[in-house]
């Protein structure tokens, strides 16, 4: 009678797991092959890959498209970073909407979407966060993935028991060796992460990229945050572009220096390593705070949360937030604006190197119609036109 | 229409607490708590959420299947009571030197690692067989392992504590090493001296005479190579970080297993030993994927953060008052997983009001590993408990953990509130 029971028990138990694994499964692979469009806009002159600067990403998860918008006057080149880390949506929209809307007039924009592709196809353990996200627009809605700040154990596994930066050989937490914000400027036979980021270093050298922008969102706890960081060599636009987005876009940006004293990040060792002018924005995300509430798709692109708020009351923040919280569309606005005047006062500082953009939305544009009025229609474009991150 | 979180908490105390009445395991309680408090959160039965949950601690249960298996081969080829029977004929006379000893070997294997489970289960058994022969209970003999373990786990080179929440708020790894050496090794010394003070000069005679004889032909040799592969392969990757492949614990501990295997002097039954090694451990395995599962309905659900935020809004004064109690309590559940939801935070709170945060950061790193003997994972604590075969109630040896706790706790305090006046240890 016993062993009849305990034999009843677990198959009840394996039945449950097994029931339980399909329907994961099933999530799991959703997820790491959702396709999400990209609707070319008219300034898109060509999309490229990281293998063509690299050739030892070829094949991989992450041999990410760039895409180069060519505006007919010479000029100066700019990289814009989207997805460096996937769980920070904002970053990743905003290179979206320049994707689907600039059109260069003079110089060259270069575009990544996905930094780390890798790392947005896996969510955190523990985290809980959705595996995806809608933005609504007039046509219904366009669906990205959510994603990580590290690369998908299935590309790179196992981690070290410590991180040893190269070259600086500064020792980090194991775990960030998947951390592609910790793993500039690369090395061509390193990990996935490391080999990465050594072609979009290749890619800055062989087309003598300007500034690179990576674009960035941060828990309100985390005190580098609405700011600029700026290594030493781009310190001036980056404040003339504080000072002018402060004054002139509706909202306030600080900024501040890329330390020494911490390796393996763009701001840093972009600017160590190439000619390039490293830069680094950050908007506020709660979603990524420790004592977020309920975790759902509803703080990730509405960011209210009254526990927040209750941290925030007793001077735990190093941002303001209050019942409205940051929606997706202050986040995405701040990043564009923020690009755009970076572009303006560079171009106006260095005009034989600058790089003029127009059809891109600014701040108030997109706070007043949302994120979704700048994507386009995968149904009614040009299959020609139409790319999958 | 969903629950507040805190309704939820309730909900999944009750689930918890029921299954509990009912009989059922630790472990499924906690299973049974994660499906109530999804139920109640209004997200049915996430059948995602459970298997991401139940994938957190993966790499920690291979690196405890590994290193069980590689100490088991080691066992039963007759290499353990080889390396007992060693000790005690050359450090019988002393029980100074011999606990200078035993301390040191306890602290390296967790202090490279980051891990007190390695530390338990690469030198734990050995150790506690020599504090037997010295006259100690098996509880006391538990209590030392366990908390120098731990204290090993926070000792420097590698403190993921330290590490996980300096990476948290952007803080470089660097001006760690002093204040977390200094203290580890002076509560590691206290703990061994206090807890074993009683011990008695070991009678060798008896000892050698009741310990099991080791096979004719093992060596030190054979003993010894498996660990210098294991000690190579951790020096290798730091040493040559960028040409050698990333290895990965569990593998190390494979290599050294597989060597052990071919240097023993007698004919193992490998997949015994492996069947064996799994059945020992299913228990800390269970533990390790239900709590993974708990915590991530507990973010899922908003528990985590209503848990979090009650912590650091507490009066500041409170909040360090209570470190020795919030720190153990949010390992117990949360393990590393503690160091962003809370360490984060706190240490933010300590440089706003103008605390040392790297010295303070330590301090708390100290107190952390305390947690690891508390429900409802008590993992390191219970997985202490077997490796040094107690058959005492688990109880035994938290009683005996309690003084060289208390101080631990007052000195990890002392530290965050003294943390200025010992900014000098991180020699920056």
């Amino acid at each position: 009678m016993k062993d009849h029971a305990a034999t009843l028990r677990k198959t009840a138990f394996s039945l449950l797991a097994l029931v339980v694994l399909i329907s994961a499964g099933l999530q799991f692979y959703r997820h790491r092959n959702l396709r999400e469009p990209v609707v070319l806009g008219p300034g898109v002159t060509d999309v490229k890959n990281l293998s063509d600067y690299f050739d030892g990403i070829s094949g991989t998860i992450n041999d990410a498209h760039v895409y180069v918008l060519e505006g007919e006057e010479p000029g100066g080149a700019i990289l814009v970073l989207g997805g460096s880390h996937p769980e920070e949506p904002a970053g990743r929209l905003a290179a979206w909407i320049f994707a689907e809307n600039a059109v260069v007039q003079k110089g060259r924009l270069f575009l990544i979407l996905s930094t780390n592709r890798s790392a947005t196809t896996v969510t955190r353990l523990g985290g809980a966060y959705p595996t995806d996200y809608s933005i609504e627009t007039n046509f219904g809605s366009r669906t990205f993935r959510m994603g990580d700040r590290w690369s998908n154990p299935l590309d790179q596994w196992p981690d070290p028991e410590i991180y040893i930066h190269y070259p600086s050989r500064q020792e980090l937490a194991y775990i960030d060796i998947r951390n592609i914000n910790r793993t500039w400027p690369g090395r061509p036979h390193g990990t996935l992460t490391e080999q990465t980021c050594f072609a979009m270093t290749e890619l800055i050298k062989k087309e003598g990229i300007d500034i690179v922008i990576d674009l960035h969102e941060a828990e309100l706890q985390y005190p580098v945050i609405s700011t600029i960081v700026a290594h030493s060599k781009g310190q001036d636009l980056a404040a003339f572009s504080s000072m002018m987005i402060s004054g002139m876009e509706g909202f306030n940006i600080g900024m501040e220096n890329s330390p020494e004293a911490l390796r393996g990040l763009s701001h840093r060792e972009i600017g160590d390593h190439t000619d390039a002018i490293s830069l680094l924005l950050e908007a506020p995300e709660p979603f990524l705070d420790a004592t977020r509430g309920r975790t759902d798709r509803k703080l990730l692109l509405e960011g209210k949360d009254r526990f927040i708020v209750r941290a925030g009351k007793h001077g735990l923040l190093f941002e303001k937030i209050d019942e409205n919280g940051w929606p997706i569309a202050l986040r995405v606005g701040r990043h564009c604006s923020t690009l755009l005047q970076i572009f303006e006062l560079w171009t106006e500082e260095k005009a034989d190197r600058g790089l003029v953009v127009s059809g891109v939305p600014r701040y108030s544009d997109i706070v007043d119609r949302g994120v979704g009025a700048f994507l386009k229609n995968p149904a009614t474009a040009d299959p020609n036109r139409i790319v999958y991150e | 229409m969903t629950l507040s979180p805190e309704i939820i908490l309730l909900s999944m105390v009750a689930a918890y607490i029921l299954a509990k009445l009912f009989k059922i395991s630790t472990e499924l309680s906690m299973f049974f708590a994660a499906l109530a408090g999804a139920l109640a959160g209004g997200a049915g039965i996430p059948a995602r959420h459970i298997a991401e949950g139940a994938f957190t601690y993966l790499d920690i249960i291979l690196i405890f299947i590994t290193a069980t298996f590689f100490m088991n081969l080691l066992k039963e080829s007759g290499g353990v009571a080889f390396v007992i029977r060693g000790i005690l004929r050359k450090f019988h006379h002393s029980k100074i030197l011999l606990f200078l000893l035993l301390t040191l070997i306890l602290l390296i294997p967790g202090a490279l690692t980051g891990a007190g489970s390695v530390t338990v289960l690469i030198t734990g058994g050995m150790i506690a067989v020599v504090l037997g022969y010295m006259g100690l209970s098996r509880p006391r003999t538990a209590a030392i392992v366990f908390i120098i373990a731990g204290l090993s786990a926070a000792a420097p080179p590698v403190s993921l504590w330290a590490m996980l929440t300096a990476a948290g708020v952007n803080m470089p790894y660097v001006g760690f090493f002093l204040p977390l050496l200094i203290p580890c090794v002076l509560l590691s010394l206290l703990t061994i001296f206090i807890l074993g003070w009683k011990g008695k000069r070991v009678d060798l005679d008896k000892a050698l005479k009741e310990l099991p004889e080791a096979p004719d032909k093992m060596n030190w040799l054979r003993v010894i190579l498996p660990f210098v592969a294991f000690f190579f392969l951790i020096a290798a990757g730091r040493v040559w970080p960028h040409s050698l492949p990333i290895v990965g614990l569990p593998l190390m501990f494979v290599v050294s297993a597989l060597l052990s295997l071919l240097l023993s002097p007698i004919r193992l039954s490998v997949f015994r030993i492996a069947r064996d090694t799994i059945r020992q451990l299913l228990p800390l395995i269970g533990t390790l994927t239900c709590v993974g599962i708990l915590v991530q309905i507990m973010t899922l659900t908003g528990v985590r953060g209503l848990i979090a935020v009650t912590v650091v809004t507490l009066p500041v004064f409170i909040v360090v008052a209570t470190l020795a109690l919030t720190l153990p309590v949010s390992e117990a559940v949360l393990m590393w997983g503690a160091a962003p939801v809370l360490g984060v935070p706190l240490v933010l709170l300590f440089n706003t009001i103008g605390l040392n945060p790297i010295v303070a950061l330590a301090g708390m790193s100290v107190i952390w590993p305390l947690g690891d003997a508390l429900p409802p994972t008590a993992i390191i604590g219970r997985l202490t408990k077997d490796t040094v075969h107690m058959e005492e109630p688990y109880r035994e040896m938290l009683k005996h953990c309690l003084i060289p706790a208390v101080l631990i706790a007052v000195v990890g305090t002392l530290m965050v509130l003294f943390s200025k006046k010992l900014a000098f240890l991180t020699m920056l």
